[in-house]
């Protein structure tokens, strides 16, 4: 298996503007082309993108709910949102929760598993093959299998835990740990990041290491002040990745609470959701509750409406990061 | 848009666009479809084929096909498509989708507000009526159940009662010869049967108090204590009745005797709810407060278990005798093409005494009317005469429907769940802020 | 600079360098290192190695704590068929990633060229728009979607989630436009003096080119869709046979009453194996698209 990432094509690659002489007709031969290639993106972007969006905030003013016609209630759902749901503030919690830590985690240990990876000779390429693997496994499956896996009664870790006779904790069972758990969960399947940021590391220039080493700065130093600032673009991908990640994260955490809980019931069960304690409920998660569930489909949209806002923040940022790239590509 | 003109212009487009996705999203949206009265039969020439869905799956769904062969030897011009693991989302998308089936069976009793508000399955009154269905064949409290502020619009299926189950062997162990009848004797019992090791930790649970583990679910403890959810204008009255009071007081004493962590600990290691290592299959729970269709589990899964069943224990004598009940409900979704074959085949599972019988001893569930309940073909087993007993005892109650289906029943749940790891410091007032969350939550659907 | 950052970045594995005589410090290095490695890879790989064993086990022994099977009953994987139709529950999976593939590419290339070597009106905003739909959170517009859904009468079919990929996926334009950026400007003017109409020069000078980049985009739909619950969930949940693998896995579970350990496993070990044979054919592709993804521009 001799999986070497990708060599640098010959030409590099700078878009030359098209000749001046004939450009107005090379515009309008571009439109008829534009347009035809563009058609059936455009189509899917209003229909599949546009038009729900707007109609989520359309239906967030009103008591929708699924079945019937629908009436005007004016910003009940929001008030609703904001002072009454007593279970919305904690969905809340645990999504920004899950967007901070999650953020942080997988950029600083995708970082780390690079770092390792870049610099591991001998059967590199098996082992990065080893760390992408996870990635590829269904998020179903491998909650399964970690759930399992930390089982607090029959698990393997538990059980190998008290062979070094550490009382185990409850992990998925414990309210302060389940979202820890997730977390490991998620870092055991965070190689893309890695594998993205080992082609960062593995392309900064060589001669820059080495000029630093001449002026005597040791490794870490060159970590600091060549690695980290050259592969910055490539972080800050990984960080927006990670919060949209962070922002939609539902289904981990449903079949995790679902199958901690003990119930034979998959979604079923309202009272289960988010078990241990409503720690594994997450924003996307009550919002499904709501509108299909519980009839709530007004409520919601508005929950969609405001989860959309933080969201679009977060994709704001690293449009004028794209932004800036872009016109750097233009102007060289 | 840097000019005056161009920002208002700019509002008036936004507007516009969402008016027309507003109009667009309010044209999609599955419109209401007329009421009529009730649809005739089909003939006894006209062939028919009757959707079935229930969420019964393996030995339970070959029960019911049973009985739905039964009814096709009948009318044999009417075919049956029994499809099995169908929940309640899927009945609910179905409805939704236009595409439901004929004849929609759910475990989710606490959805009938929902169903019945919604307008998501018929109104079976006409039916009713113009059948002459005997209603008062059907217990009070199950009646209850199955319909919400007068409409009905599902039958109970079988039923549902919950009882105490105990341990034989275990309870001999503490020197203990019958079952508890009282809350505090169950406490009490709990404590003498429960086994602890050196450390604390807990081997033997004599009874397991937490907030949603197994069947330690607010709408069954709440008989118990004869605690009450709903004055007669429909208002939650959680913060002024006694009896809850009186139950989480109970809840908090068992669980301070075993130590929060310690109970996470072991319930953590015991198995799931219907497996075969479930905590009192495996002898490792003395007591619990379960359904009647465990006995067809035990009987199953461990035949060699001394157990024993009894009526539940309540916190006042007067209230003793009856329990919890719920129960499968059956009925005609929205937009079912044969409503008048589903009809029929709806009032046949609930109101024939020999399908009820069959349908009992088959699911190990109680049958729902009083008539069959009496019949002498029932094969249900002595364990199982407590329920019996308890069904036709003037203490079996429910728990009311709602608009918000079991939401309220969650917010109650969580609400047990802060209280028992003691994050609540006034009861009385956390109790009160669960009606004001209650009735919000059910204005929110208005 | 940006040069280097706008085309796939030089990822190679470290020239071994010449090594006449280690220094200690240096093979204290290397020890560390790999040691570290060897670690990192037992930990990424172990959860599967138990998937992989409680499959075997039998029904008790799934339940308790014993790591190794006692006995192994390989029949559990014929079992989980008798369990449950999973080649149905496949054969809906096979459809629905290879269709929305196929049509992902279909309406998805011309974009992504329209997008990276066209210059318009408009373009800009075209791109941040773009964008904006990659990153939008499903739930956002689960509600309209499925109304429209069901007022068409396709809920419980697997339509609804594969007409969007039909009319260009935001994820893949971004992806193969990354791809497009690196092919310089030359051949396809070259092919314009030709006299070659823009789509032939898509088709027959873009394409070939990029093929790794097609392949890349391809293989991240088609894993995307297999993976995917959330949408099924929603839109297919109420018919059972048109689930696909994701929801049957959820589900086995609590199927039947009665959980049994073994047979879940033996199933997730079912559904992993189609992604890891794919993974297995096409790793480089794999992972030239991720990096493609990770770079700015």
């Amino acid at each position: 298996m001799t999986a070497t990432l990708p060599g640098q094509t010959a030409e590099p690659a700078i878009a030359r503007p098209a000749p001046r002489r004939g450009r107005a007709r090379v515009r309008s031969r571009n439109r008829k082309w534009v347009i035809l290639f563009l058609a059936p993106w455009a189509v899917g972007v209003t229909v599949f993108f546009i038009y729900p969006l707007l109609a989520t905030v359309y239906f967030s003013f009103t008591n929708y709910n699924g079945l019937d016609t629908s009436d005007f209630v004016g910003f009940r759902n929001f008030v609703y949102l904001f002072t009454g749901d007593p279970v919305v503030k904690t969905a809340a919690v645990n999504t920004l929760w899950l967007v901070v830590v999650l953020t942080i985690l997988r950029v600083a240990f995708g970082l780390g598993v690079a770092s390792i990876l870049a610099r591991v000779t001998t059967g590199n390429s098996f082992l990065r093959t080893l760390c992408y693997l996870p990635s590829l496994v269904p998020p179903v499956a491998a909650t399964l299998t970690f759930v399992f896996v930390f089982n607090p009664g029959t698990g393997p870790v538990n059980t190998v835990l008290g062979w070094f006779g550490i009382n185990g904790p409850l992990w998925f069972n414990d309210p302060a740990l389940s979202k820890p758990a997730l977390t490991l969960l998620t870092l055991w399947g965070s190689g893309e990041i890695m594998i993205i940021i080992l082609a960062a590391i593995l392309d900064v220039p060589k001669d820059l290491y080495e000029a630093a080493q001449l002026d005597g700065a040791g490794p870490v130093m060159q970590f600091r002040k060549i690695t980290l600032p050259t592969i910055a673009p490539v972080l800050l991908f990984g960080v927006v990745n990670s919060v949209i990640f962070a922002l939609q994260y539902f289904t981990q955490a449903i079949v995790a609470g679902s199958v901690a809980s003990g119930s034979a019931d998959m979604v079923g069960n309202s009272q289960i959701m988010g078990y241990p304690n409503n720690s594994t409920l997450t924003f996307p998660i009550w919002l499904y509750q709501q509108g299909f569930r519980a009839y709530h489909m007004g409520y919601a949209s508005a929950m969609a409406v405001v989860l959309f806002v933080v969201s679009f923040a977060f994709t704001a940022i690293l449009i004028r990061q794209l932004r800036a790239g872009n016109s750097e590509e233009a102007r060289s | 848009m840097r000019t005056k003109a161009g920002r208002s212009r700019l509002r008036f487009r936004s507007a516009l666009l969402i008016t027309t996705a507003g109009m667009m999203a309010a044209a999609c949206t599955a419109g209401g479809g007329a009421a009529s009265g009730p649809a005739a039969a089909p003939g006894a020439d006209q062939a028919v084929t009757v959707q079935v869905w229930s969420n019964f799956s393996d030995r339970e769904l070959g029960i019911l096909k049973e009985a739905l062969d039964k009814y096709h030897g009948k009318h044999t011009n009417i075919t049956i498509d029994n499809q099995g693991s169908q929940d309640d989302d899927k009945i609910t998308q179905s409805i939704r989708s236009g595409n439901p089936p004929d004849v929609a069976i759910s475990f989710t009793t606490d959805n009938i507000g929902q169903f019945a508000s919604s307008g998501a399955w018929q109104d079976l009154k006409p039916y009713i009526e113009r059948d002459k269905y005997n209603l008062e064949d059907i217990p009070q409290a199950v009646r209850d159940y199955t319909e919400y502020e007068g409409k009905r619009v599902a039958l109970p299926m079988l039923a549902d009662v919950y009882g105490l189950y105990y341990n034989k062997d275990l309870l001999a162990k503490a020197g203990l010869t019958s079952p508890p009848k009282t809350t505090a004797e169950l406490l009490d019992f709990a404590k003498k049967t429960t086994v602890k090791a050196a450390d604390g930790s807990i081997e033997v649970a004599g009874f397991l108090p937490q907030m949603g583990f197994y069947a330690f679910k607010p709408q069954i403890v709440a008989t118990t204590f004869d605690a009450k959810w709903i004055d007669k204008d429909g208002k939650s009255i959680l913060g002024t009745d006694q009896g809850w009071k009186d139950m989480f007081t109970w809840q908090k004493e068992l669980i301070d005797f075993y130590g929060w962590d310690n109970l996470q600990k072991f319930t953590a290691g015991l198995g799931q709810e219907y497996s075969a290592d479930n905590g009192f299959h495996a002898g490792k729970v003395a007591m619990m407060i379960d359904g009647e269709y465990r006995t067809a589990f035990l009987a199953d899964q461990t035949p060699n278990l001394n157990y024993g069943t009894a009526t539940i224990p309540t916190s006042k004598p007067e209230n003793y005798g009856g329990g919890y009940t719920t129960g499968t409900i059956i009925g005609i979704p929205k937009g079912a093409k044969n409503p008048g074959a589903a009809w029929d085949l709806v009032k046949y599972l609930t109101s024939d005494t020999d399908a009820l019988v069959g349908l009992a001893n088959g699911l190990h569930n109680v049958p729902s009317t009083k008539t069959s309940l009496s019949s002498p073909d029932l094969k249900l087993g002595d364990t199982f005469k407590p329920f019996l007993d308890a069904f036709a005892n003037k203490n079996l109650k429910s728990n009311p429907a709602s608009t918000i289906g079991d939401q309220y029943l969650k917010i109650v749940s969580d609400f047990g769940v802060s209280w028992q790891t003691g994050t609540v410091p006034d009861l009385g007032a956390g109790l009160t802020a669960l009606d004001k969350q209650i009735d919000d939550a059910k204005a929110l659907g208005k | 600079m940006t040069a280097l950052l706008s085309e796939p970045p030089e990822v190679t594995a470290p020239r071994p360098v010449p090594k006449p005589r280690k220094t200690k410090a240096q093979l204290l290095n290397w020890i560390a290192v790999h040691s570290i490695a060897l670690v990192m890879g037992v930990i990424f790989t172990v959860p599967l190695l138990f998937v992989l064993l409680t499959s075997v086990m039998s029904d008790q022994q799934a339940l308790t704590a014993n790591m190794w099977p006692t006995e192994w009953h390989f029949e559990n994987f014929v079992s989980v068929f008798e369990k449950a139709p999973m080649l149905t529950y496949f054969g809906n999976s096979l459809l629905y990633s290879g269709v929305a593939t196929l049509g992902m590419l279909v309406s998805s290339i011309p974009a992504a060229y329209a997008m990276a070597r066209f210059r318009f009106r408009g373009s800009n905003a075209a791109f941040m728009l773009l964008i904006a739909a990659m990153m939008l959170p499903p739930q956002v517009v689960a509600v309209p979607l499925y109304s429209m859904w069901a007022s068409a009468h396709l809920t419980g079919t697997l339509w609804p989630l594969i007409v969007p990929y039909l009319v260009g996926d935001a994820f893949s334009i971004f992806l193969l436009r990354q791809f497009f950026l690196t092919i310089p400007e030359d051949y396809l003017d070259a092919a314009r003096i030709d006299g070659c109409n823009e789509f032939q020069i898509l088709y027959r000078v873009l394409l070939p080119m990029t093929k790794p980049g097609i392949a890349a985009a391809s293989l991240f739909t088609f894993l995307y869709t297999w993976n995917d619950y959330f949408g099924p969930l929603l839109y297919v949940g109420e018919r059972q046979d048109s689930w696909p693998l994701s929801i049957a896995l959820a589900s086995f579970r609590g199927m039947h009453r009665s959980t049994q350990w073994n047979l879940t496993m033996a199933a997730t070990t079912l559904v992993l194996i189609p992604v890891l044979v794919l993974f297995l054919f096409a790793q480089k592709s794999f992972v030239r698209g991720i990096t493609f993804t990770g770079v700015k521009g």
